[in-house]
């Protein structure tokens, strides 16, 4: 009488994640680690920066987690991950080859619109903390072909040098000269820290930009946009050329859930991406 | 009205006929359960009860129930899709849960589409059964227009007394009759007879004015003070959320079973009224205040959502009045923020 769910495959089911493998770990700082991975299947993960995947450990649970990596066509990819719940402090327990499970990629990320609309300008990449994750999908991507870019500056702020992740790589692309900037600052300076100290808008003054022909992408907590925008918006660049990735809860990714609901829009679907132009009047959107 | 809107069916005829699916269906109806009234697993077909009475919990709990398996899992890693679904007969559903389950079919069938409602949903059929007159003082179905809903129906009918009217709504609803029921060749005198005195009893109470603009009028008064007023008085228990035809917020969970060697992962009710909903891992909460929680609930019926479905996504049928604890009345607000008097 019982009558099994009519799935082909599971592909067809949404619910069903897929087996990844961890194939390098880096410990950046007390709470954040750095996870390569590489899906099972030796299939490419096919995503586009800024999205992100629903992450699960059998047993634990699922957490909808930042894409850290440019889009490849092999079959790898980087997440960072803040040890914050149980997902996440599991997922740090595990080693190198480790199987864990994947959805995704789900939601709108820089597509190739955004993409188009950025070539030619400057862009002014604006990080707090563990808000560099995501866009390190994006800024990785566009440092692979930067003469395609007017200017490229990277604002990170951390709240303590110790909280600083990427360092190798940062200290690279701050060698990369020529048309790429970058500068960092932190809120609260130790006794070895030599560089800029204080909240990241004091490092806004320091870039020089044209604000019609500037694209600003901002990601990181909630606070930090709202003194970040109030700058941009200082230095009169116009609200299309904001992009911001939000943070929400998601449990299902496909818009069914409900948890990630901001005003009317699913961030799972039209999101985590945003033009600011279009969320700019929404109520929840900080 | 359909073509096939003269058909009729003698009761006891019915009974039978429903009595003899039991081999083949789960049938489920309303039935009486102590002192109270419940749509419920049906065993003998005296059980069950034609005449109205609210129900704590809509029928949504039989497609979308408020814990389901979405797959099993062993400690190795094998993943198992997991829905298992029975033929079910859900007989003699209202309009507004008719209606329901039409909001809820579109809601999951939308883009990748939720395999596990879907499979139980085409593998049931729904029966609906008309109401002649208001349930109780706190139904509003006729203030978004659910008391002639059909759609989410297979088949409906219509109590003549004696005998049913039936109206076949689906070709699955066809089939089934065809196979089940024994109907005959009825008169529409009969049946539009019935629907005017229906009319008659509903003639005193109207839609919500502007009902087609509420989108547009929530979105107006996003900071209406109707919010705070009856956001302060809210206790964010979630009931309203719990007993809701159309609300389908869920929480995804893992468990592992005792010889932690297999585990699933559940699909739970969630409600958006819940002081967590939108809280994030860093504790950041995205809509920590009561009052803004009722609206995003409300706004989700009246606004978000109705723009979605092309009609309000509240069916009207009261049960979150009864339930709420405060006293918090969605058709009140509503008529708050259009203007209109009592």
């Amino acid at each position: 009488m019982c009558k099994e769910l009519k799935l082909k495959n599971k592909d067809e089911n949404l619910y069903i994640p897929e087996k990844a493998r961890i194939v390098e770990i880096k410990t950046f700082t007390e709470k954040e680690k750095f996870f390569k991975l590489e899906l099972v299947s030796q299939k490419s993960l096919g995503h586009v920066p800024g999205q992100f995947v629903q992450l699960s450990i059998l047993g634990i649970g699922e957490a909808p987690i930042s894409i850290s990596s440019p889009p490849s066509s092999d079959h790898f990819f980087d997440l960072c991950v803040r040890a914050v719940g149980n997902v996440t402090n599991k997922l740090h327990t595990l080693k190198v080859g480790d199987e864990i499970f994947i959805r995704g990629p789900f939601g709108h990320g820089f597509d190739d619109q955004i993409l188009a609309k950025m070539q030619g300008k400057h862009l002014l990449f604006i990080a707090g903390g563990i808000g560099y994750v995501p866009l390190r999908s994006l800024i990785n991507k566009v440092l692979k072909s930067p003469q395609k870019y007017q200017k490229i500056s990277i604002l990170y702020g951390c709240k303590t040098p110790k909280e600083r992740m990427y360092q190798d790589e940062l200290t690279k692309i701050k060698a990369m000269g020529s048309n790429i900037e970058f500068l960092e600052t932190v809120d609260h300076a130790d006794t070895d820290w030599t560089g800029n100290q204080g909240v990241i808008t004091t490092l806004i003054p320091k870039v020089k930009f044209d604000p019609a022909k500037t694209i600003a992408v901002i990601v990181g907590p909630p606070i930090m946009y709202k003194f970040v925008l109030i700058s941009l918006m200082e230095k009169d660049i116009p609200k299309k050329n904001i992009y911001m990735s939000l943070e929400r809860r998601m449990k299902c990714g496909v818009g069914k859930c409900g948890h990630c609901q901001m005003d009317g829009v699913y961030v799972c679907q039209e999101g985590p991406v945003f033009n600011y132009e279009d969320v700019y009047q929404k109520e929840e959107v900080l | 009205m359909s073509l096939n809107s003269s058909l009729k069916i003698d009761k006891k005829i019915l009974l039978e006929n429903l009595e003899k699916t039991i081999q083949k269906y789960d049938l489920i109806a309303l039935k009486k359960k102590g002192e109270n009234y419940l749509y419920d697993y049906i065993q003998k077909s005296k059980e069950i009860i034609f005449k109205y009475h609210p129900t704590v919990l809509s029928p949504k709990k039989f497609f979308f129930p408020k814990e389901e398996v979405l797959f099993e899992y062993t400690a190795d890693g094998e993943v198992t899709p997991k829905s298992e679904t029975k033929p079910t007969i859900l007989f003699g559903i209202r309009p507004c849960d008719v209606n329901g389950i039409h909001i809820l079919n579109e809601a999951f069938a939308e883009s990748k589409g939720d395999p596990n409602y879907l499979a139980k949903k085409e593998n049931s059929l729904v029966i609906g059964l008309d109401c002649e007159k208001l349930c109780d003082e706190n139904a509003f179905c006729y203030r978004v227009k659910s008391q002639n809903s059909t759609k989410g129906a297979d088949l409906f009918l219509h109590d003549l007394g004696l005998e049913f009217a039936l109206t076949i709504i689906t070709d699955k609803g066809k089939k089934f009759a065809q196979e089940y029921l024994q109907s005959s060749p009825g008169s529409e005198q009969a049946l539009t007879k019935y629907q005017a005195a229906k009319k008659k009893s509903f003639s005193l109470v109207a839609p919500f004015r502007d009902l087609d603009k509420l989108p547009e009028i929530f979105s107006k008064n996003q900071n209406h003070v109707i919010w705070k007023e009856k956001g302060s008085k809210c206790l964010s228990c979630g009931s309203c959320i719990m007993v809701c035809p159309t609300c389908y917020c869920f929480d995804v969970a893992d468990e592992f079973a005792l010889n932690l060697q297999k585990g699933e992962r559940l699909r739970r009710w969630d409600a958006c009224m819940l002081s967590s909903f939108a809280e994030v891992a860093g504790g950041e909460n995205f809509r920590d205040k009561a009052e803004n929680r009722l609206k995003h609930r409300l706004n989700r019926k009246f606004n978000y959502l109705m723009k979605k479905h092309g009609q309000a996504v509240c069916v009207g049928c009261g049960r979150c009045v009864r339930a709420c604890l405060a006293d918090i009345n969605p058709k009140l607000i509503v008529k708050v923020l259009t203007g209109e008097q009592e």
